[in-house]
Order: C-alpha cells, then structure tokens, then sequence
C-alpha cells in the first residue's frame, strides 16, 4: 500500500507551497536535511557554528490533494528532475517500512528503550560500560559512524542532549533531581570518562578535517547535530577526571575491592592522557612525551577487562531514532574487546611513530622516506594517524622543500642555488640589466613556486590509505607531467644565464625537467607496483604490466646515470681547483644518487625477469586466460594504460610493439615452432637469469649503501625490510624459473605434457616476500 | 559480441529470457526485489529500482522459469553520459536464486545486457563488486572486465570493493568531459550497496 501511494509522486506534480509547509525543506521531498558527505576543506566544526535555526513546523493535511495527483500516474512512474540522481534514490526511505522507516513500530513496541540513566551502578558495572564504550569508541575509528557506535550509548545521549549550554548541565538527568536520586559515585567517575571520551571525539574530527584533505570513505565525520563540547576547553574534562580520581582514591564514599578501584582509576588515567595527546593545541616542544603514558595505561587495562560486567541496557540500537539522519537506523557495530584493544594499541603506537618526524633531518627526501614507511606499515594506520602524522609534518615545513630536493638530485655545490644569489640587489636604474646571480635566484623561485602545489600533492598522496594513494597517484602525475613542460622553459632561461656566466660545464642539462621526469618516473613506478600489491592485474597481465615497469624503470635510471656523471665531472672540478670541502660535499651527494641509480636498476632487471618468466608461462599455458568475448588485446591495453596516456614523453609502448614483446613466439595457443627449442636450448633462460642476476646485485647495492644513503635513515628498520623483501623475492624467482625449465625439461611432448606435471599458484599478498613482487610458485603436480 | 551468450549449460538455456517491461511492474517488482535484496544487509527503497527501470528497464534483463514465470535470475543496468566524457554503462544489481547458481544464467544476463548496451552505443561498462567476491569477480573477468581500482570501504558494511571496467571501444580512455562538468570522483555518482552479491 505505502508504496502504491507514495511511488508516483514527487514534490513537482503537486503545488510547491503545500509540501514546503509540511517538511519545511521546500518543494522537494527527497531534500536531504544534511549533505551526507560533509564538502571537502569545510571543517565540520564551521558548519556546526552556523547551522541555521530549524523552521517553525505547521502541518497541513494534503492526503486528498496527494492521492488525486498521483492517480494521474502510472505505477512504476517517476517523475524527476535532472537532480534526482542515483545517489538521491538510494537516500529515499519507504514510509511504513519497518527496516527503513525509523518512526515504525511494531505493535506493543516502544519507541525507546528505557534506561534509567540515573539508577547507580556497581564498580564492575562501570568497568564493563568503560569498556565498551572503547570498543565502540575503536569502532568509530576504523569508519564506521558515531551513529552506531558511541551513539548508541544512553549515557553519552542523555550529557549530548538536548544540547548543555555549561559542562555543568551536561549531565545523566535534566533539570532539578531529589536528592535521593542525585547520581553517586560510580556515577560521577562515569560522567566524568564520557564527558572526555566525547572530547576526544571532537579533536580527532577536527585533526582529520583540519587535513586539506581528507576521506570520509575511511573515517565517518558526521555529527548528527550533536555538539560534541567543541567550544570548551580540554583542561575542565581533566579536571573531571582528576576529581573522579581522587574520589576514587579517597576511599570514604564507598567500599570497592581495591583490585577493582585500580582498574577503574588506570580507566581514567588511560582517559586524561589519551585526551592530552589528541590535543589538537599540544606542545610541540614537549609532543614526544604525550604518547608513553598512554601506552603504559594500556596494559593494565587488558589485564582487568575480566573483572568488568557487561551492560546492556547502558546502550541501545534505537537512539539512532532520534538522530538526525537522512539514512535509516543501521545495526550497532560489535567490534570485540580484544580487537578493540589492538586498534587502541596501533593507534598508540603510530602516534608514537608519527612523532618521531619531528627529530628527522630537515629534509624531505627523508619526510618522503617516512610518509612511505609510515602508509606501509601494517596494519596499516588509522586515518587519526596518517592526519596526525600530516599535521605534524606540515607545520614543520619552513625549509623550503622543492629547493632542498632539487639541490640533492641535480645541484651539487652549484652557483645556482648558492644562497648569495638571493642577497642581490636589482640594480637602481630599471633600465641595466640585473645580476646574472639574482636572475638565478628569480628563475628558481619562479619554479619552486610553481613546483609547490605538486609537490604538497604528492605529499598529500602519500598520506592516505593505500588504495587511494594509488588512485591519487595517477592523478598527481599529471600535474608533475605539465610541471615537467614548465620545467622545460625555466630550463631554457636558466641555461641563457648559465651560458652568459661562462660556467655551462658546471650545471647539468635541463636540470628542472630532469629533476621533475625523475620524481614523475618514480611515482609511475610506484603506481605500478601498488597495482601489483592490490590485485589490480590479472595473472595474464603480469607479463605486460612488469614489462612496462621495467621500461619505465630503465628511463629513470639512464637519467640518473646522465645525473651520476655530472655528479662526478663537478668533483673532479672542483678538486681541481683545490676547493676539497666542496668536493667532498658532491661525494657525499654522489651517495644518494648512486643508491637511486642502483634502486632503478634493480627495479628495471627484476621486472625483466618477471616479464619474461610470466611470458614463458603464458605460451606453456600455466597461467589461466580468460576467453573475454567482449573485449580484445588492445582494449584492455587502452584501459591499463589510461593514466599514462598524455604523458610526455610517451612512456606506455605502442600497441603493436608490446604485442611484439610479450607474444615474441606468436599467439600463446599456437607459438611457433621456435618457442620449443629455445625453451630447450641455453640461451632463453640465460636472459632471464642474468635479470635476476642483474636485479640481485642492484639491491644488494642498495642495502649496502644503506638507509642513509637512500635518504631513509630516519626509518632504517622499514627501509631495510622492505630492501631485503625484494631481495628474497629476487632469490624466489631464481628458485622459481629453475623449475620451469625442469618441467620444460622432462619430455619431448610440448606445453600439454608440462601442465599434466606442474602447475603454478599466484600467491596473495600475504605470501609473497614484497607486496608489488609477485613471484608464481611452480609446484609439482 | 555474442559468443559468450552460447552456453552449454542445459539448465541456463531452458529458462526464458524476457526484457522488463515497465507496464508489468506490478508483476516483477515485487519478485526482483525480493530476490535482490535476499543478500543485503539493508533493503533498497523502491525508488531505487525504479530509478533503474523506468529509465533504463530496457537493460533489465530477467531469466523466467518457463513452468510458471517465477523468477529465477535479473541484472540492473543503466546507460547514460559519465563525468568523465565516456557514455557509461553501470551494471548495478545482479542476482540468481541460489538454487539455480553455477549454471551461468548470472553470465547469459550479464551478456544480454552487455549486447544491449553495445548496441546502444556504449563506450564502456563499469561496476563494483566486493574483493571477497570470487565468484562474481570470475564471471566478469571471463567476459573480458578488468580491476581499475581498489576501493577502500567501499560499501556501508565497511567492505572495500574493486571498480570492474570493459572498454567497448577504442579512444575510450582519451574522452574528456564538457567543461561545464565537475571533477570526477572515485565515489560519487555510483555508490551502490552491496549489489553483486548472490550469482
């Protein structure tokens, strides 16, 4: 019935001013009283500020007009403008529907549940309520909305509404009270926990929406028009707790087991550090002493999680009622207290990690170094993290980061950023020409000007969970792609200047764009390797994708071979005339480049060796091929290659050439007779061991040049795991190929006889040695 | 285009294959829904589905039982110019009642409606589907879809899904919106629950 009378119709058929009377939200039923997905950039907290007072309702009753205008319809027919999108519809709710009308009750049902929020409770009580308020409270952190999580709490419902104007209304009852039911002491110590957790709640939603950016996919912002004591400052929630402590301690108003006082004090000690270290005002002088005491709260909270007694009439599903939402109460989401815990404890953990940014060398090869390690680790960080981590990082950068990072790839010891050049005067007379030294100083500014947003993109990236620092990459290289074309003019003024001053031998080509393509080629390679790390390509992919890995790989490392040289020619220079310090500085750079240098080259010979080995299961057909009636080669290329495709230079093979490399013996169910006896022969698997070979040596470079100078020393302990992962997956493959060739030894007969003896499994990323390194195991059958 | 449509599954050939037809909503919404929403946590409105079908029932595609035209299996699809400049095809809800799984009726649905949009002039056809979902990841990838993207929780049940592309024509990826269009996001437009659920 209720859909028959309420499909057909939109607020359009019918005339405006009557629905507008009704819901007060003009001539639009579908109007949702809040955006769902807050705007990026606008703080919840500004929106709060300024929500307008809700309209008085009046109530018309337009049942008659209603159903006469949608007789004149059609069922099934929808009337809609061209804002009624997909997402409006999937907003919709069914009135009368019990699982989507939130006012519908069954018969006999109460509309709420009834707690007395005032009743006393006992120690363990309290004890089981605290702990589940932080299982709720981890809930909320891995995404999940407040609505469903704390929200379903009757106690943080009756402080949070209807909303106190002083901490001092914000209690479990309204208004007077008998003094027989003023709430007693495990009361109090409650009110005073619940009153810090929800400020907890505030700073971390302000730190995540206090980001440029941030994803409401991981982390759900929304309020539901509860003020959550944003105005209040975080010293009277401590005082709180202080006095709840000393109550506690004092010992005269009730007897608890001292066992169980303990429990309930760490509790609250747990609670008041916690709340200090999410202070979005703490000191950053003082920001590595915020996280140890939380962590030592932690344990002795694990300890006596038995001795609390669950609850469950302190929490109800059906607050969401009352909350204002466009979606329809959803179920309460139970994250178990052991998995709580861990959430809390890698929450801890990170924001100790986070911390240590702040003691790194000033320098954002190592800040790059550290956003890396930090997205890498597992499991990986919550969105608190990485926006506190951000927080932290972003503040702290007055050096500026484009210039540093320029001066370390392509301007050892050069007279083009020597900070003199910034000292210059323009001449009085604007008709002279200026120093050709403070034209230097013009055109880098110039471009680190114009370097900043990307390079703040790239950051950015690097700072949100791992599918979408994918995602955002293949967007960030399109904006290093059109600063690699501006690059190209700085370059061409930079280099008039160099060549009136004499000193072209002193400054390498193009260092702008070659600087920039670097940085570009990196991020494509990463881009890659996430993919191979997310399951994005299909086992048949893998041969064409690590062979366009490879080729991208291959460019930046001539272009790092082009910046070794240079590298070596400005020390011979300068040794030769005598100016030693400096020399040693270029050496000292020289380190970090031929780290690069060797990292690119393992990256190109392991891809190589990937290529090659996946090719040579395809053509023995140990790799399943999906039949794909719908789709051809080159279709698939076009999607696979979509966000390399404008770049410049071209960096993606024309089709005909990949086919060339990747079907080298013809199509995979019927190679040319070659295929068998190359296969047999020395020379085939030759190529591919020396890529191994290749790749092995490359990395073992790497690691013996070390952390430091991979720029990574701030994170030595990640960069050297990561390091040997892919050595280990360089060993695997070797032990891989070798059965291969085993199995392609044994019989005469072709690929059918090989698949009846081995078969090859893709492990997940679970199994593999080095997530973007994905190594078949080749078993017998 | 069709070739996949050739199943050698008695069991999928014998039902009937029927376009929606909006003037019998009164006989398959009720059917279509309760099939589909037998696998979500949270039911659709019926302004979802009829969001799809009166626009697009044309590439509503259902597997009747030729016995007594209970319905067996449906795919949801719409049809309209992207964000991005392509004219998308969106795969949004499938579904095959469990006893009747693992004979392909799922792939011949999908493959009507893939025809159809195809020759509707698609340029390509994109979908969500949970990275758990072997067996819906399966039977799109043998039709020829490939990942594009990972999408951290992706559905309301905090589920992270794989966006699912097949390009139908070439230049497809070179398209650009009209200017007066917004930017195009990862989770905006699409954003449907849970709808690949039970094939």
């Amino acid at each position: 019935m209720a859909e028959d009378q309420t499909g057909p119709a939109t607020a359009s058929e019918l005339p405006p001013d009557t629905i507008a009377a009704v819901d007060g939200a003009g001539p639009s039923r579908h109007v949702p009283a809040e955006p769902p997905r807050p705007s990026v950039g606008l703080p919840l907290r500004q929106q709060l500020k300024h929500q307008p007072a809700a309209p008085q309702a009046r109530v018309h009753d337009i049942t008659e007009k209603f159903t006469k205008a949608s007789s004149a319809l059609n069922v099934g027919q929808l009337v809609k403008d061209e804002f009624f999108t997909l997402f409006e519809s999937i907003g919709a709710l069914e009135i009368m529907d019990p699982k989507m009308d939130s006012g519908f009750l069954q018969p006999g049902e109460a509309l709420e549940d009834a707690c007395d929020t005032v009743a006393p409770l006992l120690p363990e009580e309290l004890i089981g309520i605290l702990d589940q308020l932080l299982c709720y409270e981890m809930a909320w952190h891995t995404g999940y909305p407040l609505s469903q999580t704390l929200f379903t709490s009757v106690y943080i419902d009756r402080l949070l509404w209807p909303e106190p104007r002083t901490l001092e209304q914000a209690q479990f009852y309204r208004g007077p009270i008998p003094d027989e039911r003023r709430p007693g002491l495990m009361l109090e110590v409650l009110r005073s926990y619940c009153l810090a957790l929800v400020k907890c709640c505030d700073f971390v939603i302000a730190k995540i929406t206090g980001r440029d950016y941030f994803e409401e996919e991981d982390f759900c912002t929304h309020t539901y028009s509860r003020v959550l004591f944003t105005q209040m400052p975080m010293d009277v929630f401590q005082r709180e707790l202080d006095a709840a402590i000393e109550r506690l301690q004092d010992g005269t108003e009730m007897e608890i087991d001292p066992t169980v006082r303990d429990a309930i004090i760490a509790r609250l000690n747990f609670r008041k550090d916690f709340l200090s270290a999410l202070d979005l005002e703490c000191s950053l002088d003082f920001i590595d002493r915020y996280w140890p005491p939380v962590i030592a709260n932690l344990d002795p909270i694990n300890t006596t999680h038995q001795l609390g007694k669950a609850v469950p009439g302190a929490f109800s599903f059906k607050i969401q009622r009352r909350l204002a939402s466009t979606v329809p109460p959803r179920p309460t989401v139970e994250l178990d207290f052991s998995d709580a815990f861990s959430k809390l404890k890698q929450l801890c953990t990170d924001g100790e990690e986070a911390v240590r940014v702040m003691s790194l060398d000033p320098d954002p090869l190592e800040y790059q170094s550290f956003l890396w390690a930090f997205a890498s680790r597992k499991p990986t960080p919550l969105p608190y993290s990485r926006s506190y981590l951000c927080t932290l990082l972003f503040q702290e950068s007055s050096v500026s980061i484009p210039l540093s990072d320029l001066k370390s790839l392509v301007f050892p010891c050069s007279t083009i950023l020597d900070p003199s050049n910034w000292a210059l005067s323009p001449p009085r007379n604007p008709m002279m020409p200026k120093p050709h030294r403070l034209r230097l100083a013009h055109l880098i500014d110039e471009f680190v000007e114009r370097a900043g947003q990307a390079y703040l993109d790239f950051w950015t990236a690097l700072g949100q969970n791992r599918c979408r620092l994918r995602r955002m990459l293949n967007h960030v290289i399109i904006g290093w792609d059109q600063l690699q074309h501006d690059a190209g003019f700085v370059d061409d003024d930079l280099m008039r200047v160099v060549g009136e001053m004499g000193i072209q031998d002193q400054v390498i080509p193009f260092p702008l764009t070659t600087w920039t393509y670097h940085k570009k080629l990196w991020m494509i390679e990463k881009i890659v390797l996430l993919g191979f790390e997310q399951d994005i390509y299909l086992p048949d992919e893998y041969a064409g994708m690590y062979l366009f890995l490879s080729s991208v790989s291959r460019r930046r490392n001539a272009l790092l071979q082009t910046v070794l040289d240079h590298f070596h020619d400005r020390r011979s220079a300068l040794l030769h005339s005598d100016a030693h310090a400096d020399a040693q500085e270029v050496q000292d750079g020289a380190q970090y480049i031929t780290s690069l240098l060797h990292e690119a080259s393992g990256i190109r010979d392991l891809s190589l060796a990937l290529s090659g080995f996946y090719t040579t299961l395809l053509y023995l057909r140990l790799i399943p091929r999906p039949t794909r009636p719908f789709s051809t080669p080159q279709l698939r290329d076009e999607l696979r290659m979509k966000p390399f495709l404008t770049l410049t230079p071209q960096e993606m093979f024309p089709f005909p050439d990949l086919q060339a490399q990747i079907l080298p013996y013809g199509a995979y169910d019927a190679p040319d007779s070659r295929l068998w006896e190359d296969l047999r022969g020395e020379e085939y698997w030759r190529d591919i061991e020396g890529h191994i070979k290749g790749a092995k040596e490359a990395f073992a470079q790497v690691k013996k040049l070390g952390a430091k100078a991979a720029r990574a020393g701030g994170v030595e302990g990640a960069w050297g795991k990561e390091v040997q992962g892919v050595l280990a997956s360089c060993v695997a493959l070797g032990v891989e190929v070798a059965g291969v060739r085993r199995a392609v030894g044994w019989g005469e007969g072709g690929e059918g006889e090989v698949r009846t003896k081995v078969k090859v499994e893709i492990p997940g990323e679970g199994g593999r040695y080095s997530g973007g390194w994905v190594v078949g195991r080749v078993g017998r059958l | 285009m069709s070739g996949a449509n050739n199943s050698t599954d008695p069991a999928a050939d014998e039902l009937q294959y029927v376009q929606y037809e909006a003037a019998k909503e009164e006989t398959y919404l009720p059917a279509i829904r309760q099939l589909i929403s037998k696998d979500l946590s949270e039911p659709y409105s019926i302004y979802v589905y009829r969001y799809f079908l009166y626009q697009w029932g044309d590439l509503c595609y259902m597997a009747l039982d030729p016995t007594n035209s209970s319905l067996i299996g449906v795919v949801v699809s719409k049809l309209e110019p992207h964000r991005s400049g392509t004219f998308r095809g969106y795969i949004a809800m499938l579904a095959v009642q469990e006893s009747h799984r693992g004979r392909g009726i799922a792939t011949k649905l999908v493959c009507m409606a893939i025809d159809a949009m195809a020759a509707r002039d698609a340029d390509e056809i994109v979908l969500e589907t949970e990275v758990t979902n072997t067996a819906s990841l399966k039977l799109y990838e043998r039709l020829g879809f490939l990942r594009s993207k990972k999408l951290h929780r992706y559905y309301l049940n905090g589920n992270t899904a794989f966006r699912l592309v097949l390009y139908l024509k070439e230049g497809t990826a070179l398209k650009r919106p009209d200017a007066e269009m917004g930017p195009v996001g990862d989770y905006q437009g699409l954003g449907m629950p849970q709808t690949q659920e039970s094939v």
